[in-house]
C-alpha cells in the first residue's frame, strides 16, 4: 500500500505582504503536525533557537518534527523532492514567490495522486492592497493572487479594513481573516485533523467554528454529491470518510470550492471534520446542513 | 621558448579593421602571436607550418550570447520537431512534418529502446503542422505497452499516450486544469503548463536539472557549440549549487574541453544582497574556460505564448497582456543591488512594455549608483524601438536580439500575436546598430537551434519561413550581423579583450568553415559548413 496523499498548501502574495510573517507563525504554533516548508527566501524565517534542532545553509529542522528550506528556481521539481522525502511530512506548505500565480502552483496538487489540495492562503498587506491592485503594471496579477485564494489572511491591517474588505468582496467570496485577530493560523492553512473537535473547543479559539462527526451514517456518492451543493458558504475546510451502503469508503475533502472525492479503503466509521469562520457561520449551521443527509 | 604553429588557410576572416583579410595565422601558447602570410611569425623564432586547415575558411570563433545548456542533454530524447536538426554526435534528426511521419519516426526509435524504457520525444510544435491536433489515439499507435510523452518545443505543453494518462491516474473522472479532454469526455492527451505535466514527469523521470550541469549535459552542451561553431557559450539562467561548481570547473578545465562557458547565475531565488554577494564571491573562480559572475534576471514571459508585455495596443484580437514572472518592484531590488555590487545583469526583456519598464528601472539605479562599466545586456529585446535604443547607448546598456525568431516565428506574429506593424520592426538590429547600440544577435539554444550563422542569416535577410521578407528595413549587412556573432556577442559578456576577432594578442579561438561567408550570396549564408573550431590553439574538427 502506497503512502496516503500529502496534502499541499500555498501561501501566496506580493512582495512584502506578510507570507513569511505567517509562515513563522505556522511553525511555531502547537499543531502537532510534522510540515515541510519551502520558502523562497531562506533569510526572512525567524525562529527561535530553542525551537531548533539543526540549522544549516538551506534547511532549518524544529524540535517540533517541523522542517524549513528553500526551494531554488525549479518549484515543481521541489515539489517532486519533497515527495520523495522519507519519513514523508504531514504536510507541504510551498510560499508562492511574490508575482506567482498561486492556482498555477496549487493545480499541481489536484494533478498529482501523490498529492491531495490543501488549498491557497493569500496574505494581503491591509494598507496597500488596494493601491497594488490598481497598479496598471501588476494589478491584474495581485487580483489573481486573491481570486483563486479559498480564504484571504489580512496583514499590517489598518483603519481602512472595513473598506478593504468590502473590496477584496468584490473579487472573492473566500473568508477575509485578519491575523491579528486570530489566536492561531493553522486552522487557516493545515487540513483539519481527524477527530480535531475536542482539542479545538479545549482551546481558545473564539474566530473559528469547528464541527465533527463521528458514527453509522452512510451515504451514497449522489447524495454525498448533493449534500456538498448545499455546503454553506462559511465552511472553508471540510474533510473526512464517508461509508457507502455498499461497504465501501469514500474520503471527502473540501477546501474552498474545491471538492475532492476518492474512493478510499473501507472505513468501520464515517468522519467528517469542517471549520469555518465564526462571523459567517455557526456549529448548529453546519450541523443542520448535515442533518440533511 | 614555447611552440609556435603557424595555420595555413585559404583564406581568414579576422574581423580587425586593420587587416580585414589574411591567409595565416600563428598560435603560441594559446594566443594569436601573428596574422598575415605565410612568414607572418617568423620574426618571433622558429615556427611549425600546419596545412591541416590549409583547404578551410577562419573566421573568429563564434559567441552564442543567449543559449542554455540544456541544448546539449535534451538529445538524450527523440527529436520530434518539425525542422531538421542535427544532434551533438552529428546525426541528422529529419524533421516530421505531419502526424503520420512524427508517428513512423517514433516508431522506429522506440524500436531501439530497452522494453521497459519510456519513449520521451521533444521539439514537438503544432503551430507548424496541418490538420488534426496531435493526441493520445496517434501515440498509441506508437506503442500501447510503454509510457510515450512527447514534450513540445515551448516545454509548456505535452503529449502522452494512453499508458502514460493511465500511469498517472489521469481518467474520465480527472477535473484538472490543463488535463485536456476529448468529445468522449476523457482525457485526449494533451496536457498543458507544469502543474498538469508534473505527475508524468515525475512517473518517466523527465528532469529538467538533470539536463544541466551534470557532466554528461556539459559535454554536449560543449559538442553542440563546436559544430555550429561556436568557442565561447552562455548558459543564460544557470542554477548552480557548490558542487555543480566543482564539476564544471573540472570538466572544463580538462585540456581538451573544447569551449569556454559563460554561465549566468539564476536571479531569482533569495534576497537580492545575497545574489548580488554570491555572484561576486564565485566570479573569483573563473578560469581560463569558466567565466563567472553575471547574473540573469526573468522579467516577463514570450511573445508566441502571449506572456510577453507589451504596450498599447496588446495582442491582435483582445488578447490579455502577459504576464510579469518578477515583479517591476523585484526587478528594481534586484537590479539596484546587483548596480551597487558592480555585477553585470543579462535581463529577459520580450514585450515592448517589459523592456521599457526594465530601461526606466535602470536609468533611476544607475543615477543611485553612477558606474561607467557596468555593461548590462538586454536580452532578446523583440519589441524595442529606436527610442529604447538610444536611452540604452546613453545609459551604456548592450541589446542582445533574438533574430532567429524572424525565420520561426514571424508568420506567427503577424497572424496571431502582434501583428504586421509590428511585426515587421521586431528585432530591430537596423535601429539598433543606427542608435549605437552594442548589438548581438542569439538563437535562445534549445528554442532554436544553436548556429550562429543562420542567426546572422536571419539579420541579414529576415526571411520568414513562408518565405516573405518581414522587415526589409531592419536589415543588416553580412558584415555587420557577423560582427554581431562574433565580437559585438564577445563585447556583451565583456571578453572582447580576448576573444571576438582574429589578432595579435587575443586567444586563438577560431570557427573552421568550409566556405567565405562573405563571398556567398547573402542567402546563403545559413548554408556555409562548420567544419569545427579551434580554441586556444587546438583543434577540433566535427
Amino acid at each position: 500500500m502506497s503512502l496516503p496523499p500529502l496534502p499541499m498548501t500555498v501561501i501566496a502574495g506580493y512582495l512584502g505582504a506578510g507570507k513569511t510573517t505567517l509562515i513563522n507563525r505556522l511553525l511555531a504554533e502547537n499543531h502537532g503536525l510534522r510540515l515541510l516548508v519551502m520558502v523562497n527566501d531562506f533569510g526572512a524565517i525567524n525562529i527561535d533557537e530553542k525551537l531548533l534542532t539543526s540549522a544549516d545553509e538551506d534547511t532549518l529542522t524544529l524540535t517540533n518534527g517541523c522542517v524549513c528550506c528553500t526551494m531554488g528556481a525549479d518549484l515543481f521539481m521541489a515539489i517532486g523532492d519533497a515527495l520523495d522525502r522519507r519519513p514523508r511530512p504531514d504536510q507541504l506548505i510551498i510560499e508562492a514567490s511574490g508575482i506567482a500565480d498561486p492556482a498555477r502552483i496549487a493545480n499541481a496538487a489536484k494533478a498529482e495522486p501523490d498529492l491531495s489540495y490543501g488549498g491557497v492562503v493569500t496574505v494581503v498587506d491591509g494598507n496597500i492592497f488596494k493601491s497594488l491592485a490598481n497598479d496598471p503594471l501588476i494589478g491584474p496579477q495581485i487580483i489573481g493572487q486573491v481570486k483563486c485564494a479559498h480564504a484571504i489572511a489580512v496583514s499590517k491591517s489598518s483603519a481602512k479594513e472595513k473598506a478593504l474588505s468590502s473590496f477584496l468582496q468584490t473579487h472573492t467570496p473566500a473568508p477575509i481573516v485578519t491575523l491579528s485577530e486570530v489566536p492561531s493560523v493553522a486552522p487557516l492553512i493545515l487540513e483539519p485533523k481527524d477527530k480535531l473537535e475536542p482539542q479545538l473547543s479545549s482551546e481558545p479559539h473564539p474566530s473559528y467554528v469547528s464541527w465533527s462527526y463521528t458514527g453509522d451514517a452512510y451515504l451514497t456518492q449522489t447524495r454525498i454529491d448533493e449534500l456538498l451543493e448545499k455546503l454553506p458558504q462559511g465552511i472553508f475546510r471540510l474533510k473526512g470518510v464517508v461509508k457507502n451502503p455498499d461497504g465501501t469508503s469514500r474520503t471527502v475533502q473540501v477546501v474552498g470550492n474545491e471538492i475532492e472525492i476518492k474512493s478510499s479503503q473501507a472505513v468501520s466509521e464515517t468522519t467528517l471534520v469542517a471549520i469555518g469562520l465564526k462571523d459567517r457561520i455557526t456549529a448548529a449551521e453546519i450541523e443542520a446542513w448535515w442533518q440533511q443527509k | 621558448m614555447s611552440e609556435i604553429t603557424v595555420f595555413e588557410t585559404r583564406k581568414i576572416l579576422t574581423m580587425d579593421p586593420n587587416r580585414p583579410f589574411a591567409t595565416h595565422v600563428a598560435v603560441r601558447d594559446g594566443y594569436i602571436l601573428a596574422v598575415g602570410d605565410k612568414s607572418c611569425a617568423d620574426q618571433w623564432g622558429e615556427v611549425t607550418h600546419d596545412s591541416s586547415l590549409a583547404d578551410t575558411v577562419l573566421m573568429p570563433g563564434m559567441v552564442e550570447g543567449h543559449a542554455h545548456m540544456m541544448a546539449g542533454a535534451i538529445w538524450q530524447y527523440a527529436y520530434a520537431g518539425y525542422h531538421d536538426r542535427v544532434d551533438p554526435n552529428g546525426r541528422l534528426w529529419p524533421g516530421l512534418q505531419n502526424l503520420e511521419d512524427v508517428i513512423d519516426g517514433l516508431s522506429t526509435y522506440a524500436d531501439e529502446l530497452a522494453d521497459d524504457q519510456p519513449l520521451i520525444a521533444w521539439g514537438f510544435d503544432p503551430i507548424f503542422l496541418k490538420g488534426e491536433r496531435l493526441n493520445k489515439r496517434h501515440l498509441d499507435r506508437i506503442s500501447t505497452s510503454r509510457p510515450v510523452a512527447i514534450l513540445f518545443s515551448n516545454f509548456h505543453l505535452m503529449c502522452v499516450n494512453s499508458v502514460a494518462l493511465e500511469m498517472a491516474g489521469y481518467d474520465a473522472g480527472t477535473n484538472v486544469e490543463g488535463v485536456l479532454k476529448g468529445a468522449d469526455h476523457s482525457p485526449n492527451g494533451e496536457l498543458q503548463e507544469m502543474a498538469a505535466m508534473f505527475p508524468i514527469m515525475r512517473r518517466l523521470g523527465i528532469d529538467f536539472r538533470s539536463l544541466t550541469q551534470n557532466t554528461d549535459a556539459i559535454r554536449d552542451f560543449a559538442k553542440v557549440s563546436v559544430r555550429s561553431g561556436v568557442t565561447t557559450v552562455t548558459d543564460l539562467f544557470a542554477e548552480m549549487s557548490d558542487n555543480d561548481l566543482d564539476n564544471l570547473l573540472a570538466i572544463t578545465g580538462e585540456s581538451s574541453f573544447p569551449v569556454r562557458l559563460v554561465p549566468a547565475l539564476a536571479a531569482m531565488a533569495g534576497s537580492p544582497r545575497e545574489m548580488a554577494a554570491h555572484a561576486k564571491a564565485i566570479k573569483t573562480r573563473s578560469t581560463e574556460k569558466l567565466r563567472l559572475g553575471a547574473v540573469k534576471l526573468m522579467t516577463d514571459g514570450s511573445i508566441q505564448g502571449w506572456t510577453a508585455r507589451v504596450k498599447w495596443p496588446g495582442y491582435i484580437g483582445g488578447h490579455e497582456n502577459g504576464l510579469w514572472n518578477t515583479s517591476p518592484e523585484q526587478i528594481r531590488a534586484i537590479c539596484t543591488a546587483m548596480q551597487e555590487a558592480g555585477v553585470q545583469m543579462h535581463i529577459h526583456v520580450n514585450g515592448d512594455e517589459a523592456s521599457e519598464v526594465v530601461i526606466d528601472i535602470l536609468e533611476d539605479v544607475l543615477r543611485e549608483h553612477p558606474s561607467t562599466t557596468h555593461r548590462h545586456v538586454l536580452q532578446h529585446g523583440q519589441m524595442m524601438g529606436a527610442d529604447q535604443f538610444r536611452r540604452c547607448t546613453e545609459m551604456g546598456i548592450a541589446v542582445n536580439l533574438f533574430a532567429n525568431h524572424i525565420w520561426y516565428f514571424g508568420d506567427q506574429h503577424v497572424a496571431l500575436t502582434i501583428g504586421e506593424d509590428r511585426a515587421k520592426r521586431m528585432d530591430a538590429c537596423r535601429s539598433a546598430l543606427d542608435a549605437g547600440v552594442l548589438l548581438a544577435i542569439h538563437s535562445d539554444a534549445p528554442v532554436t537551434p544553436m548556429g550562429p550563422l543562420f542567426t546572422a542569416w536571419c539579420a541579414v535577410n529576415r526571411r520568414t519561413m513562408s518565405g516573405r521578407t518581414l522587415g526589409e528595413a531592419q536589415k543588416i549587412s553580412v558584415h555587420e550581423a557577423l560582427y554581431a556573432i562574433t565580437l559585438g556577442a564577445a563585447a556583451t559578456l565583456k571578453m572582447d579583450r580576448e576573444i571576438g576577432s582574429i589578432e595579435t594578442g587575443k586567444r586563438a579561438d577560431f570557427a573552421v568553415l568550409g566556405d567565405d561567408p562573405t563571398a556567398v550570396d547573402p542567402m546563403a549564408l545559413k548554408d556555409v559548413p562548420v567544419l569545427g573550431t579551434v580554441l586556444g590553439g587546438s583543434v577540433n574538427l566535427v
